[in-house]
């Protein structure tokens, strides 16, 4: 809430203070080279997205008032992504053969406590994987991303109720796999 | 029951939260300080980075190697189950990101010729590798081209070869001892056949099945 950018309007006419993109949008890379990975799943594309995000952020710089830059910026991240390269926004609600098999590991009778984390641990990626886009994108936002409701609802341009109500399909399908494994309180 | 984690901790846990690779970040870094110093009350913006142009090749080299050795999203389905593995899923990361970088428009040929004779003098100038230039029309994978790339550490001739809809890089650099050993790869849902002839190692690269790219193989060394 710096005194200069109080009013909006005087704002976009004065010239913007020296290395403020750098300084507001730059910390900001590092998790929207996360978002893109997880949307785009594949780390070209996810590059290629960030790149053109960062092109959009500076196109648009202007237009961002004192509200949150990360938000801001992982909204044309997520942009990006779902328009130019192909994540199926529309969530194509089909898993596949393998991944909606039963599980056939019987986790107490594992000789090694290591080997059954680093199972669980696929078993998650797993999991995530799966999700359609839209519910993949809330999950981890909110849980790896730490994003509160009202941010998440600014990236992803939906009411909060609707970000909730997603969150809360992604979990009851997440128990649904890895309910032996974790713990899911009530949502399960 | 108790000591299971929850949804949080099992993801952190199982997740990684990614560090943006180092050349994207320095070219990102760049082009802030472009931004922030054109940053005027006329300017538009909308003038397109030199630098973009350039980063494109420039960064993505690196980031494959990187992101793919650490975290390897989609490495894990690299065939070869012995120690080399990482070696091996580096290269061939960037071998698949070469070739979809080079599906991109405007990207696929720097020599547009169905003609061996146009294609092999063209790479004689250009570089000291001389792959064989075969022109296997007749045998269902037509020459569309080449190319000249920087895959891996290596200077690459690319021959560039068609098989129905789907393309088909094959990247050739002089052999070293450093190379994951010959036989298919699957990266990203792109095939990889590797082999080696006459100090030379070739890599062919595309989203058609493997068995098509061991006709080619078959096709190309005949």
């Amino acid at each position: 809430m710096r005194k200069a950018d109080k009013a909006p309007e005087v704002k976009r006419l004065e010239s913007p203070q020296a290395g403020r993109f750098e300084r507001i949008v730059l910390p900001h890379l590092g998790a929207a080279f996360t978002l893109a990975m997880y949307l785009t799943r594949n780390t070209a594309d996810a590059e290629d997205a960030v790149q053109e995000a960062v092109l959009r952020a500076v196109r648009y710089f202007p237009t961002l008032r004192d509200d949150d830059a990360r938000a801001w910026f992982l909204t044309i991240v997520r942009r990006v992504c779902f328009t130019a390269y192909g994540t199926d926004h529309r969530g194509a609600d089909v898993i596949s053969i393998d991944a909606a098999g039963p599980q056939l590991v019987d986790d107490r009778e594992q000789p090694d406590a290591a080997t059954s984390r680093l199972q669980v641990q696929q078993r998650v990626r797993d999991a995530i994987d799966q999700l359609p886009p839209l519910l993949r994108e809330a999950i981890v936002l909110r849980e790896l991303q730490d994003c509160s409701y009202t941010e998440i609802a600014a990236v992803t341009q939906v009411p909060v109720g609707t970000v909730m109500s997603r969150l809360s399909r992604a979990r009851t399908r997440l128990a649904g796999l890895l309910q032996d494994v974790v713990d899911f309180g009530d949502v399960a | 029951m108790s000591e299971l984690p929850d949804l949080h901790k099992a993801m952190a846990e199982a997740l990684p939260v990614y560090e943006a690779p180092a050349s994207l970040q320095a070219w990102a870094r760049e082009e802030a300080k472009r931004a922030d110093q054109e940053a005027s009350p006329h300017h538009t913006f909308s003038a397109p980075s030199r630098a973009r142009v350039w980063g494109l090749y420039q960064w993505r080299a690196a980031a494959g190697f990187l992101l793919a050795a650490v975290l390897g999203w989609g490495a894990a389905s690299v065939r070869p189950g012995n120690g080399a593995a990482a070696a091996a899923s580096a290269t061939t990361n960037q071998l698949v990101d070469a070739h979809v970088r080079s599906l991109l428009p405007n990207h696929l040929l720097d020599v547009v010729s169905t003609d061996r004779h146009t294609v092999k003098p063209w790479f004689a100038g250009k570089t000291d590798i001389a792959p064989p230039v075969v022109d296997l029309v007749d045998k269902g994978f037509p020459l569309l081209g080449g190319r000249l790339d920087y895959v891996d550490g290596h200077s690459a001739a690319v021959l560039i070869y068609g098989r129905r809809l789907h393309t088909i890089n094959v990247f050739v650099w002089r052999t070293t001892t450093a190379e994951p050993r010959d036989g298919s790869f699957e990266v990203r849902g792109h095939s990889l056949l590797h082999w080696t002839n006459g100090g030379l190692s070739y890599w062919a690269v595309s989203d058609a099945a493997p068995p098509e790219l061991e006709a080619f193989r078959e096709a190309y060394m005949q």
